[in-house]
């Protein structure tokens, strides 16, 4: 008897150990064959030798690359295999370069196939005006995350992106970051097991919708960072988004290393949707469930401790719009493993250990009032049965001994707007 | 019937012999560019002789830039070649770029002095062809017997054992780029365009053999490779950062163009990360100074600025200047092995910051 239950647990390990580390990724690909080298060299060559118009066609298998494939400079070319869970592109072998992938051109469309284990991005696409992904899966498949590469699906310094039915996991930094962007979809996607799940970064005019966000230590970030070519963003609608249990430890650092300059290194596990820095959002529609430190974060630059001063760009979020939102606290406390989680854990206004649905870090331009009571920043919080969550304003000008915390958010109430224009993209 | 057949052999063997013939007396001269890229590195009449002593055909020009890019040791030799009556002229003087004209080549050799046997071992050659207005990057891959180079797309690995200047012996895997990898360094604006050859870089005096010491400038004008130009006009010429006597910034600013900047820069494919390491950039923050990382992902390590002034230690350029490992290592395509020398050359500048 003992020795059919032991046994049993030896197969039930096995199994789990399986599934880990063949199939990181919702997507069953553990029986694909490997593909021949001259099948690897060949679709190499289909890449180096693609001209404007191309359909480079992959066929079934699992491909192993020792350097990347690049698309130079091409226009209206597609990369299409044989579907997310039969045609593999990995990148484990590979000598040099960041991404498995690089795409430059106009018209892009990449489709049915998923890419494993790059050493840097999975798929990084650059300069592109009209950039679709459609059922792309990237992942890593380490069972030791610390070894896994930064975006999985990377498009910047795009215009005309769209993002769809697309899977992204176990990336050390977002699974789906849209960069330095103009006009911009991401729906019908799952981001899960990363550090952050989808991410818009120092883009305009971009919808996030309809999503499945989970599992990661950050849901949804809009995030504007300084110094950059393209200095700020503006204009983004998050909505009807499943924003689930991302209490993923954030494992962007070593356990035990302090955060670096990468701001996601300082994301406290248990996010929902975070905005930094951010200008002209309108948060709406989502479940925002189980998310263990906070639901919704509008926070300023200055909470990174990082100089704050950039030319043609702000450090404060404002033009914010959150409403019609659904929330659920877990029963799990906030993370105690990075700052932002300590905070939140200790001070907030419901209590000492208590999950905040949404957090107001209170940072604001005094030149656009004197009082942050007139809400010059424009935070408007709209949410049915306010009155049940727990939404907390920071003071943090005194320092870390001078920390205050208020309840009140009535200053915040109001309606405000986003107008985004992405109707040509919703029909491609 | 019979007699066409004959016909036929014989025009083959006509051909056969003019081929043999001509493949010693190829030069650059008689390339069709309509067929280019040719099969072997021999075809376009480069050198002449022995392909590996790489000895240039007439009008085959050497150069060399101010100061060169580090790849794995491998040293290079460089050489220019321009059609009769074309030449080069000098853009606005405030970039130092060239204007070539079609049908320039420049020819750059990868090769160990110091290999396997103590003998010198070609790696590859690539060629930069510029046909109808646009930059080509052809590369070629010498053969074991060091007697012909052939055209390669997909790249290659090449275990390479070598003795590096300062005596070290080392063992690496050399990597071939890929075709379009090239475009991953030679990269302004989504076109592609040459590194080495601009005005600063060239602007000081070259060992042209013979007892010839001449700023490469004035030997192109004379070679007929160069408008005329007037030197007072120009840019003084950017340091070798391997000369001590220059000051350690302009070492370092030098290393950091040479080895960063064509991706770094405003128009190169890390622009997305806002930090420009070109020569001219005069914007500490541009350069790293307290400018926290955007897309470094682990490249990052445990480190907040670029560069920490006074902290080489603690800032990301030593971190990702000291990887061997994808993905962190910078620059991320071009070498397989650390630079000491040129770590501790950006060490030195960075703790010399306030």
């Amino acid at each position: 008897m003992f020795r059919i239950i032991f046994l049993a647990l030896i197969l039930a390990g096995t199994l789990v150990g399986c599934k880990n580390s063949s199939d990181p990724s919702s997507i069953a690909t553990k029986d694909l064959k490997i593909g021949s080298p001259d099948q690897v060299k060949k679709i190499i060559e289909q890449f180096i030798l693609a001209e404007d118009s191309t359909v480079i066609e992959l066929p079934t298998g699992h491909f192993e690359f020792e350097t990347q494939l690049i698309i130079d400079n091409l226009q209206g070319l597609t990369i299409k295999g044989k579907g997310m869970d039969k045609t593999v592109l990995s990148f484990k072998g590979l000598k040099a370069g960041g991404e498995g992938v690089k795409i430059v051109g106009n018209d892009i469309l990449l489709e049915d196939f998923s890419v494993y284990d790059a050493p840097g991005d999975g798929i990084k696409t650059q300069n592109c005006n009209g950039i679709t992904f459609r059922r792309i899966n990237a992942t890593w498949t380490n069972g030791d995350k610390s070894k896994n590469g930064t975006y999985a699906l990377y498009p910047v310094q795009c215009t005309n992106v769209l993002i769809e039915e697309s899977h992204a996991s176990h990336s050390r930094d977002a699974g789906i970051y849209v960069g330095q962007s103009e006009n911009i979809i991401v729906r019908n996607c799952e981001a899960y097991g990363n550090v952050a799940g989808i991410e818009i970064e120092n883009c305009s005019n971009a919808e996030v919708y309809d999503n499945k966000v989970y599992d990661n230590a950050g849901g949804i970030l809009v995030f504007n960072l300084p110094n950059l070519p393209k200095a700020d963003g503006a204009r983004t609608r998050v909505y009807n988004n499943e924003v689930l249990e991302n209490n993923h430890k954030n494992f962007a650092i070593p356990l035990n290393e302090s955060p670096n300059g990468n701001t996601v290194t300082m994301i406290p596990p248990g996010s929902g949707i975070i905005l930094l820095a951010a200008k002209e959002v309108e948060i709406f529609g989502n479940k925002i469930l189980d998310n263990k430190t906070v639901g919704v974060a509008v926070a300023n630059y200055h909470i990174t401790g990082f100089p704050s001063e950039a030319p043609d760009w702000s450090p404060f979020s404002s033009d914010i719009s959150i409403h019609d939102n659904e929330y659920k606290r877990p029963l799990a406390p906030p993370d105690l493993s990075k700052d932002l989680g300590k905070l939140i854990a200790a001070k907030n206004a419901h209590g000492i250990g208590k999950t905040q649905d949404i957090i107001y870090d209170g940072f604001w331009d005094k030149s656009k009032g004197a009082e942050l009571s007139s809400n010059p920043m424009n935070i408007c919080i709209q949410e049915k049965g306010i009155e049940d969550l727990h939404f907390t304003l920071y003071d943090l000008y005194g320092g870390e001994d001078d920390i205050k915390a208020f309840s009140d958010y009535n200053p915040f109430v109001c309606d405000y707007t986003v107008q985004t224009d992405v109707e040509e993209l919703k029909t491609l | 019937m019979q007699k066409l057949w004959i016909l036929v052999v014989m025009s083959g063997l006509v051909g056969l012999y003019l081929f043999s013939c001509s493949t010693g007396k190829m030069h650059p001269s008689g390339i069709d560019f309509s067929k280019v890229p040719f099969e072997h590195l021999s075809d376009y009449g480069f050198f002449k002789g022995e392909q590996n002593k790489l000895m240039p055909s007439p009008g085959v020009l050497p150069y060399r830039p101010a100061s060169e890019l580090f790849s794995d040791h491998a040293e290079k030799s460089r050489f220019v070649w321009m059609p009769e009556g074309a030449s080069a002229s000098i853009l606005d003087t405030g970039y130092h770029h060239l204007a070539f004209p079609d049908k320039s080549i420049l020819i750059k050799n990868f090769y160990y002095s110091q290999s396997e046997n103590e003998k010198q071992r070609i790696i590859e050659t690539r060629l930069l062809i510029k046909m109808e207005g646009e930059w080509n990057a052809f590369a070629y891959l010498w053969n074991d017997k060091q007697t012909e180079a052939k055209y390669e797309i997909v790249g290659a690995t090449i275990p390479v054992t070598f003795t590096e200047t300062y005596g070290t012996k080392h063992s690496i895997e050399y990597i071939q780029p890929n075709k379009n990898q090239c475009k991953s360094c030679h990269n302004q604006g989504e076109k592609l365009v040459p590194i080495g050859p601009k005005v600063r870089n060239l602007n000081f005096a070259f060992d042209y053999g013979n007892g010839e010491m001449k700023n490469q400038l004035t030997k192109w004008r004379e070679a007929g490779y160069l408008e005329s130009f007037d030197q007072a006009d120009l840019e003084s010429c950017m340091v070798d950062y391997e000369d001590k006597t220059s000051s350690l910034g302009l070492r370092s600013k030098a290393y950091l163009d040479i080895n960063c900047a064509h991706c770094h820069s405003p128009k190169g494919p890390a622009s997305s990360s806002g930090l420009f390491l070109t020569y001219e950039e005069k914007d500490p923050t541009r350069w790293g100074v307290y400018k926290t990382p955007v897309a470094a992902g682990f490249g990052a390590g445990s480190f907040t600025y670029g560069i920490q002034p006074g902290k080489a230690d603690s800032s990301i350029f030593i971190h990702r200047m000291k990887s061997e490992q994808v993905g962190v290592m910078m620059p991320e395509i071009g070498r397989a092995m650390v630079h000491k020398e040129g770590v501790e050359l950006i060490s030195e500048w960075i703790n010399s910051m306030d």
